[in-house]
């Protein structure tokens, strides 16, 4: 057993390192929270400019084959979301490149590799997810929108929703009802569309802290080239599970929260109550310490799926259970902060905000990523059902 | 990297679960725990046999010169069947003599240690139950050619049937407790020693020595006078580790019988594993159990390499102390009430879990070092 990275992969690491460092000195400060991106202007544009410095280094192809531009491995994907998690920067667009790519490599026809792969890892294309509708959320199968074959073209109608960054979006990947009379798991199939395309209706839904990350988005006769389909009319419901099953170890949200305890301990050593500095209280002492234990035991098992996952091997289970685990952590780690904070753990913006307002933006997004890719209720399913081997009620 | 165990740790791993299925079942368990030993000299013997108590001893002391990472997932093992008995005390309380004695120590005590002739533990607890430097008050005052301990201990594992104990001692009283401990290599026959049982959840014979003007001889001061806590604290550093590697091989048992128990039990015509309420507290099981599985290699890989490891050791300490427990707490309740009889197996491991959280230092005393690691002033 052997925890030690090869020199090469100490070397990119370091070149990772060492290159999100350098963006993180050019963020801008209103880039709080993950959804920033998606939420504020400027900070979209940040999100473009790191894509390109990102694609002068080809890293938007990590672990792709060389066909398509790909070069590095398996790992240094892992090692660079360390880097991007740790100093916080965009510029890997999460549904393009991160579920869509890997998704094409393994599914699609090489027509559609050949077109849609290299303005991927070119950063010219950013894509958006139009999966859940308003009836189909977890239950994803019994979504409702169609898309029609109509000589060379399918027409989509129908509505998406939790879409997220769609108001931003180039390009989005979705799953639609392509036969209406099929059996459920058989009547779907996986469209690559234009957001451009007439008749599709963005409208942006405005989050409980009146940022807008998602969106609905509303299809009205949208006519889109039936040859932009992933797998075969009908199966894209395999589609989806593919996607579903690929890496999300969590390495970039967990290296994040890592660079989030460094800045709470700076501010319980920083800030004084009751006559001395917070890090003196022994109760935050243990609570402060107890979630970098936490912490620690979620990078544990993300070096675990990085591990399999570098000898292409399946991590199904642990990535089910790393994804509660991070998700749940997060949860815990916004509390604990807006906790410390006090009153102060009410304000995100003005001179009061402690730690730049990020324990308020967290407080109010922690529970995201407990509902989204796959609810923690449904890995908790998928864990029992698929890995310990539950029986499933009927 | 590559998280996979190598061929000779899944061949140690594999004989040693084989070993301990036929030669320490559970009906032995519970025997050791009702007796007063504690532990079974035979079994004793077919370990030594098998070199477990000198697998970190070099080779030249007779060890078999095996890595502390070996030493884990031989550990792991003795934790997923249970393994009552000295073995944990002797093979942490070795590394004092290992790191900090002098040649003549170590060739007189390793032999005899990886031989299996040789049990023994480290006195540390005192009555105020810290296991930091100032709950140290036990004395050793010079006198002569010896030193003259007096003070009492708790929680001493299997000092009853110890040949010697790793008595720590304050030599002198200064400002910083830490300094001023010294640690002394006590023949558990010396005149002055009394031993008592203390009977704990566990069964597993942690004692109550009194020391009263025992006499030790100066040559058996192990490390240099007053200088003693820093040798203390890597013992409870990898004691922390081994105990964690422990833990692990006893939530994957629970995880294993609870899933199997449940896809037996038949309520409302069907398997209880069927509900999902269970499920889900089942994939949190196993979520806990998985996440510090890689948390514990890692830590035994870094203490392995000899790479400084304190704070990620008391991590790991504090996390698994607290998952440990709680597994086996859960583990309990979906077996339902079966699990609460003496007879099942779940509450051998239950009742070893809270044992297994004090040792080597509890939750508390690990996260107030990890908040010191991490920069908490």
């Amino acid at each position: 057993m052997d925890f030690e990275l090869t020199e090469e992969q100490k070397a990119h690491r370091k070149e990772f390192f060492e290159v999100c460092k350098e963006l993180e000195k050019k963020r801008p400060p209103s880039y709080v929270g993950f959804e920033a991106v998606f939420e504020i202007d400027e900070c979209w544009e940040f999100h473009l400019y790191c894509a390109k410095e990102f694609v002068k280094r080809g890293w938007l192809a990590l672990a792709w084959p060389p066909e398509y531009g790909g070069n590095g491995t398996m790992m240094d994907r892992v090692l660079f979301a360390e880097a991007r998690g740790y100093h916080g920067i965009p510029g890997v667009d999460i549904f393009g490149v991160q579920m869509l790519a890997p998704t094409l490599l393994q599914a699609a026809s090489d027509a559609i590799k050949k077109e849609f792969l290299p303005p991927i890892a070119q950063g010219k294309v950013m894509w958006c997810e139009l999966w859940s509708e308003p009836n189909a959320g977890s239950d994803l199968a019994t979504l409702a929108a169609t898309a029609i074959k109509k000589g060379d073209e399918y027409v989509i109608n129908g509505q998406k929703t939790w879409n997220t960054g769609a108001h931003r979006a180039d390009w989005g990947f979705g799953v639609f009802k392509t036969d209406p009379a099929a059996r459920k798991h058989h009547n779907l199939s996986f469209l690559l569309l234009d957001m451009k395309t007439p008749g599709i209706t963005v409208r942006p839904i405005p989050y409980m802290d009146g940022g807008t990350p998602f969106c609905e988005v509303y299809f009205d006769d949208v006519h889109v080239p039936a040859k932009n389909i992933v797998g075969q009319e009908n199966e894209g419901w395999a589609v989806v599970n593919l996607l579903a099953g690929f890496e999300r170890s969590g390495m970039t949200e967990i290296m994040a929260m890592f660079r989030e305890l460094e800045e709470l301990v700076k501010y319980c050593n920083e800030t004084k109550r009751n006559g001395q500095p917070l890090a003196k209280d022994p109760l935050i002492r243990n609570r402060v310490a107890q979630l970098a234990c936490e912490l620690q035991a979620a990078r544990a098992i993300a070096y675990r799926i990085a591990d399999l996952q570098n000898r292409n091997e399946m991590a199904l289970m642990d990535a089910s259970a790393a994804k509660i685990f991070y998700s749940e952590l997060g949860e815990r780690f916004a509390f604990l902060t807006t906790d410390i904070a006090g009153p102060y753990g009410q304000v995100k913006t003005s001179r009061w905000a402690p730690m730049h307002g990020a324990g308020e933006k967290a407080f109010q997004e922690c529970f995201v990523t407990t509902i989204s890719m796959g609810t923690n209720e449904i890995q908790r399913n998928i864990i029992a059902w698929y890995g310990l081997g539950l029986p499933r009620m009927k | 990297m590559d998280l996979r165990f190598t061929e000779a740790q899944e061949i140690l791993r594999k004989m040693a679960r084989d070993f301990l299925a036929t030669e320490c079942p559970k009906t032995l368990v519970r025997e050791l725990e009702q007796s007063d030993k504690g532990y079974s000299p035979e079994l004793w013997k077919k370990m030594a046999e098998l070199g477990w108590m000198g697998l970190v001893i070099p080779e030249e002391y007779e060890g078999m010169g095996y890595t502390f990472q070996d030493l884990t997932v031989l550990l792991e093992e003795a934790g997923r069947n249970i393994l009552p008995g000295p073995l944990i005390s002797t093979v942490i309380s070795t590394f004092p003599i290992l790191e900090a004695g002098t040649e003549e120590q170590k060739k007189e005590f390793l032999p005899k240690i990886a031989r299996g002739e040789l049990i023994i533990t480290t006195a540390l607890l005192e009555a105020d139950g810290t296991f930091n430097a100032s709950g140290i008050a036990a004395k050793a005052t010079p006198k002569g050619d010896e030193f003259v301990i007096n003070g009492t201990k708790l929680f001493v594992e299997m000092a009853h049937v110890a040949n010697y104990i790793i008595c720590v001692t304050r030599t002198k009283d200064v400002s910083s407790p830490e300094k001023g401990i010294t640690l002394f290599l006590v023949d558990s026959k010396t005149h002055g020693i009394r031993c008592e049982v203390i009977p704990t959840i566990a069964a597993d014979k942690q004692c109550e020595v009194r020391f009263e003007n025992v006499a030790v001889p100066k040559k058996n001061m192990l490390g240099k006078l007053d200088e003693g806590w820093p040798i203390m604290e890597m013992m409870l550093r990898k004691g922390a580790i081994a105990k964690c590697a422990e833990s692990i091989g006893a939530m994957q048992t629970c995880v294993e019988m609870t899933v199997a128990y449940s896809k037996e039990r038949i309520q409302y015509d069907r398997p209880i594993g069927a509900f999902q309420a269970l499920q889900h507290i089942m994939a949190d099981m196993w979520t806990a159990m998985e996440t510090s599985r890689y948390l514990v290699y890692e830590v035994a890989w870094m203490e392995s390499e000899g790479q400084p490891c304190a704070k990620e050791a008391s991590l790991a300490k504090a996390y698994v102390n607290e998952v440990y427990k709680n597994v086996s707490k859960w583990a309990i309740r979906l077996h339902g009430g079966i699990a609460t009889s003496y007879d099942h197996d779940i509450p051998l491991y239950y009742r070893r879990s809270k044992a297994a959280d004090t040792a080597f230092g509890d939750t508390d005393f690990h996260r107030e070092l990890v908040a010191q690691e991490i920069g908490l002033i």
